[in-house]
Parts: structure tokens; sequence; C-alpha cells
């Protein structure tokens, strides 16, 4: 046991003293909170240039009514010939000229829009709805009711769903499902992430102490089953430190840096939720719910720490399952090429759970994905998809549980393998030998 | 008192019989040369007395009882096929496999200093491996196999990659530490080092033990009653005294006009009467039994040849 530790100590050390693992270790979060800030502030702080559009308006209706904003603005046009207004928008570099007919009440249809460059989905919609808006108004007015504005006030609404997880818990928490699918998504790709590199870090690893024939050196004091256990828990123990070190990192910069970045009244918003204001009553202000909740979840220290916590368990598990696999190969071969043929059974289920996560923002408790969040070889990645969607408890360790269990199973014959493996040169084993080792 | 008793070792791999029945005793102190053609199976053996491979038959006795986890800590292993962390500095890395033998830090430290003084190597301690030529990390490996002062050394090819002033030295070491009470195995293909410091040896050939004993005794007894015979005179007369008596292989003339005679002479034939009938005759200046080397023993031994 002494000598297990001392082959963790010397792999922790190895990898952790290199400035790649430094290096990436700090700027990985730096990166992870800059990409799920950065489409709220594109959104917020990148405006386009504003847009010229020249009206011309046979009917005389609708022009006037047309409202500007800070993407397009309307004029009406001088002259009322389309062909000169369209050479002078040229001229002037204007975005365009919107042509509306004399008919334009009794026949929507009679509306041109001519741009200079390519037009855009939004400002299309924009004129669209807004002269729909005119037209509808228009019509209404020849009915000649009275206080048409303020029945219609009344008879207008906004509806705003705000979600609520029903559970035995006595408040009941907001909950969004965008949110949890996001989160979801992004959990199963940082376990499918550390999976596929820290396992093939064991693998590669091996496949180096066996051509430098330093395994023969070790094998005569530390039997092979410590060597290969304290080669796993060795790189085990870096990734856990690096995804703790992400965790505390991911959590002090959402916790310093997202209030700085996000305007105050939606930083407001969230102080409010955060101090049990009803979401139901700001909806009512006209805030965005579902974007407050999310931001509301993703700065809340205690909700990240808990997704720390359990990406940690399942992190471990998967990755001592997959590393064992991975070590069992990495000793039977001389090089990495020799070892692409027997790691596609490994990598295969990987990337099945990698692509399931994404059927699990759609529905977090279809069987097809509960399944496969029981099944030991896809379960870390789908589980951790699945967890911040809010699952039972019983689900989460029943997983864990299974998936500890085969891992033991693992390791066992995967030392069998090792043991036998490491001896090997020359040849290239296949699958009919690993059996053959394992029965050995 | 055997330090190592290996007894009807049978090793099987899938497809060939790596040991087939070979039992060997190593005295206590003693030089014990492994010899054998390669893949003969000394490898394989090595790995079963240090418990890296479990025989399929036959146990193995340290001192007398059978051999147990804890005992691995007074061998001492150097393996044929040898490397090093390339990335791990040359001092840092020699405490790793000092400690892994069992040794403390600090114990460990002190120890490898003083190997590192005496073979003026001090300046190495905070190179990387990977700057080392291939002779100085064998030194090192060398060193960190001996650190813990084991009672049993096992050397796997300590020879080879090593140019003949270092190879010196390393025999140098190896006898060193025969006198400090260490037994010594080590196997080879090179026959001058077996008849300069090994005092007991075996020969392995397609997995069987087919020669064993002290170095001595095996050359002695397996001389061919061959001798060399240097004398002033006449070669008819010679050849008269010698007829019937025995056999004549070669015949010459040296310049300073002695003449050197190579004779076969049967088993049963007695030596004195030989030397008799050629002293009777001319003017004897030496006599020499030809004993053959290992190397020769060797050959003869591997192509079968041995009791011609």
């Amino acid at each position: 046991m002494k000598n297990i530790g001392l082959i963790i100590a010397r792999e922790f050390k190895e990898r952790v003293y290199k400035k790649s693992f430094i290096i990436t270790t700090l700027l990985m979060p730096l990166l992870m909170v800059l990409l799920s800030v950065a489409p709220t502030l594109i959104m917020i702080y990148a405006k386009g240039d504003t847009k010229q559009i020249s009206v011309i308006d046979q009917s005389g209706l609708v022009a006037p009514q047309l409202s500007s904003n800070e993407e397009v603005t309307f004029s009406i046009s001088e002259s009322a010939d389309l062909q000169t207004e369209l050479k002078r928008s040229l001229d002037e570099d204007g975005f365009g000229v919107l042509f509306i007919g004399n008919d334009i009440v009794s026949n929507p249809s009679n509306v041109q829009l001519y741009t200079n460059a390519s037009s855009s989905m939004m400002i299309e919609e924009n004129i669209a709805s807004q002269i729909k808006d005119i037209i509808e108004a228009e019509r209404l007015k020849e009915y000649n009711i009275e206080n048409l504005n303020e029945i219609l006030d009344k008879v207008r609404v906004n509806v705003s769903l705000s979600t609520f997880r029903n559970s035995d818990e006595e408040e009941s928490e907001a909950s969004s499902s965008a949110v949890a699918g996001f989160v979801g998504i992004v959990l199963g790709f940082v376990l499918y992430f550390f999976l596929v590199i820290y396992g093939s870090i064991v693998m590669s690893s091996i496949i180096e102490e066996k051509s430098s024939r330093i395994l023969e050196v070790l094998v005569s004091t530390v039997r092979p089953f410590d060597m290969m256990m304290g080669k796993i828990l060795g790189v085990a123990l870096v990734a856990a430190t690096q995804i703790l070190i992400w965790g505390v990192l991911i959590v002090a910069m959402s916790a310093v840096v997202m209030p700085m970045l996000l305007p105050d009244d939606i930083m407001g918003s969230i102080e409010a939720i955060r101090a049990g204001a009803d979401i139901t009553a700001l909806a009512a202000d006209g805030v965005d719910t579902e974007m407050v909740t999310a931001m509301a979840s993703l700065t809340n220290t205690g909700y990240i720490a808990q997704m720390v916590a359990l990406l940690i368990l399942f992190m471990v598990g998967g990755f001592l399952l997959y590393a064992a696999m991975y070590a069992a190969v990495g000793a039977s071969v001389d090089t990495a090429q020799d070892a692409q043929q027997l790691t596609t059974p490994i990598t295969i289920p990987i990337i099945l759970a990698f692509i399931t996560t994404t059927m699990v923002m759609n529905d977090p408790n279809s069987p097809f994905v509960f399944w496969l969040s029981m099944i030991p070889f896809t379960s870390p990645i789908v589980m951790m998809a699945r967890i911040p969607s809010g699952i039972p408890t019983w689900e989460i360790a029943l997983s864990a549980i299974l998936l500890y269990v085969t891992f033991v199973v693992m390791v066992w014959l995967a030392g069998k393998v090792y043991r036998v493996g490491i001896f090997m040169h020359g040849k290239k084993p296949t699958f009919k030998d690993l059996w053959l080792w394992m029965k050995y | 008192m055997n330090i190592i008793t290996a007894e009807n070792i049978t090793k099987r791999f899938t497809g060939h019989t790596a040991l087939d029945n070979v039992s060997v005793e190593i005295p206590q102190g003693s030089v014990y040369g492994l010899l054998g053609p390669n893949g003969a199976g000394k490898t394989t053996l090595i790995r079963v007395i240090n418990r890296i491979t479990i025989p399929d038959e036959g146990r193995v006795l340290f001192d007398g009882a059978p051999i147990t986890q804890e005992d691995i800590y007074k061998i001492g292993y150097l393996p044929e096929e040898r490397g090093l962390y390339k990335k791990m500095k040359v001092g840092e890395h020699a405490i790793f496999l000092a400690r892994l033998k069992g040794l403390s830090r600090h114990e460990a430290l002190v120890r490898l200093k003083e190997w590192f003084v005496r073979f003026g190597i001090e300046e190495w301690w905070n190179k990387k491996v990977e700057d080392l030529s291939k002779g100085m990390a064998q030194k090192i490996q060398f060193i960190v196999t001996v650190l813990h002062r084991p009672r049993l050394l096992i050397f796997d090819e300590p020879f080879s990659g090593f140019d003949p002033i270092n190879a010196n030295l390393l025999k140098e070491e190896i006898l060193k530490l025969r006198d400090e009470g260490s037994t010594v195995i080590f196997s080879t293909h090179n026959m001058s080092s077996v008849e300069e410091i090994c005092d007991h040896i075996t020969l392995i050939n397609r997995s069987r033990n087919i020669l064993s004993g002290r170095v001595d005794e095996i050359r002695h007894s397996h001389g061919s009653n061959i001798f060399t015979v240097l004398f002033y005179g006449n070669e008819q007369l010679f050849r008269t005294a010698t007829d019937g008596r025995c056999e004549v292989l070669e015949f010459a003339n040296e310049i300073t006009g002695l003449s050197k005679a190579k004779i076969h002479i049967e088993r049963n034939e007695d030596v004195r009467d030989v030397v008799a009938a050629i002293n009777e005759s001319v003017s004897l200046r030496s006599f020499t039994e030809i004993i053959p080397s290992m190397n020769d023993i060797f050959i003869r031994a591997v192509n079968g040849t041995l009791h011609e």
C-alpha cells in the first residue's frame, strides 16, 4: 500500500507541475464564463448601424404611423416616383425604399421593399408586423366603434408563463427547463471531455512506460495491480484537482464578474428573486422571467457547488471505469497506433452517451434516456446531463452505485490483462488475446 | 547454505514452454552466472525467482523457506530492458526508486549522495533523465539496484551498453558487493566476464538446465585431454616416442628452434607414461593441459557436443 502511494504521488506531481496543466487550468474557467456571458453581452451592447429606409406611400395612411427604432428609421420620401427614389437611396447609401400601394388597406399584398444590400429577417418582420397593426387599426376604424382604444387596451393580454417545480420540499423553486437543458449539456460535455482526454492520458502514459521499459524496473518491487491503480488514481487526482479549481474559479467569477457585467435592472430582478420575491409579481412588471431565472440560478453559488460535487462523483466513477479499460489497452500494445483498434469499443459508448445529452434537453425522463443513465458505460455522461433538470435522488444514487460496482469489476479484469500485457512486446494483440489474458 | 533454491520450475506460455523442470541452487555469497543462448528462458527464470512471474509447477525457496513478498525487499533486480522516466530529474528519480524499495527519503538521500560521489557523477543530480546517455542511465540504474543493500542481487545482462572502462568498473563493484556479503546472480552472453568473476554457473538451453556447477570444476571436467608440448629436438624422435601412446594433432617448428605439438591422450592412458616417453627422446620444456574456455564449453553444450 505504501508503494501505491508513492506511485500516485509521482504521477500527480509530474502532471500538476507541468506548465501546460497550470495554464489550461487557469484559462479554461475564464473562457467558460466569457462564453456563457457573451450572448447576453452581445445582445445588450452590440448595436448595428441604424438603417435608413425611405417610404413612398401612395395611400398616405401608413407612412406617418411607422415608428422608427434604433435599428431602422423610416422617412417619407420627397419624390413620389419609385425610380428616382431608388436612385437617390443608392446615392445616399440608404438601406432601401419601401413602396406602399394606394389600395394597401384593402389589398395588404401591395407593399414592396427594395434594398440596396441584403435584407434581414428582423427588418422584414418588423416592417410586416407594423404594417399589419396599422392596417388592422384602419380597418377597425371603419366600423366606427366608440372608445375603441380603451376597449382594445382592456382586451389585449400578455401571457408570461412562470414554471415551478412541484416537489415535497416546502419551497417550490422556480425552474427553467431551458437552463436545466443548457447546464445539462454543458455538464455532459465536461464529463465527455474528461473521460476521453484523461482516459487517453492514462493509456498513452502506460504505453510510454511500457516502451521505455521503466515498468520492467518497477515490476520487481511494485505489484502490477498496484502499478496500474497508482497510475489510474494519480491521473484521477489530477483530474479532480483540475475540476475543483475550475469549480472554485467559476463560482468566484460568477459571483464577482457576472454582476459587474450584467445591467443593473436585470441584476436587481435577480437579487429580488434570491431574496424570495414572487416571480409572478416581477413578471407583471414586464421583466423577462425566463432570462432572470436563468441568470439567478447560473449566478447562485450554492447551485454551482452542488453541481460541481455531483460532477466530481460521476466524473471520478466514470473516469475510473474508463481509465481501467484504457489502462488494459495501453498495457497490451507497444505503440499508440496499435491501440486504435482496441479503443474502438471504448469510445463507442462514450460517443453514444454524448449524443444522447441532446435528447435529454427535450425530455429528461424518457425511457431511453433513463436507461442510458443507469447503464454504467453511458451513465456518467447521461446522468450528469439529466441532473440539472431535477431528478429523484434514488435515481442518482442507483446510477452511482451501479457505476462504482462496475468499476471494481472492470479494474479487476483490467489488472489481469495489465499483468500479462506489460511483458508482451512485438506482437499486436487481438481481442482474443485479451480474453485469454483475463482468464490467465 | 543456499540463498535461492529453485525446485523443478516449469513455466508454460500460450504456445511454448519457457522453463521445463529447471532446478538451480544458488549458494550464499557466490557470484552465479546464468548462461544460455537468446530465448533459452534465462529472463523467465529470473522473473520466477523475483516473484514477477508465478511458475506453473515447482517452487522457489529463499533461505530455505518458500519465498514471500517480504523477501523481495532483500533482492535488488536490474532487468535487461531497463528504462527511467525521461522527464524526471536524476536525483528525484533515484529517490523515488529507492523509496519504492523501502528506504526512507532521508536514508535514500544520504546513500545516493555517497554513490554519486563514488562514481564522480554529483553534477548529474539535477539533470533531466532524457539528457543522460545510455551508459550514464545504466550507472544510475545500477546504483538504485544496489542502494538498499539487498542480500541478493540479480543482474540481467548487466554489461550490455557499457563501454569496456565502465564494464570493468561494474565488474569491480560486483566483486566488491560479493565481498561485502551479497550474493550475485547475473545472466550474460559475455563469457570472458564469466571466467573472471563467476564461481558458479548454470547453462540453460531450450528451457532446460543442461549444465550446472562450479566454474573451475566444469572447465576441468570438460577438458578433452589435449595438451600442448614445447621441446627442443628432432620431430622424428618425438613422433616415435609418442607413437601408440597418443595422437599428435598439430606440429610446428617455431623460429626460435623450439618445436610445438598439440597431442590428444586417451583417457585410459596414463599421462605420466607419455611425459616420461617424451622426456626420454627430446628436451622437454613445457607440458600443459588445454583447459577449455567457458566460450568453448558454452558452444559445445548448446550444440550438444559437450560429452564427445
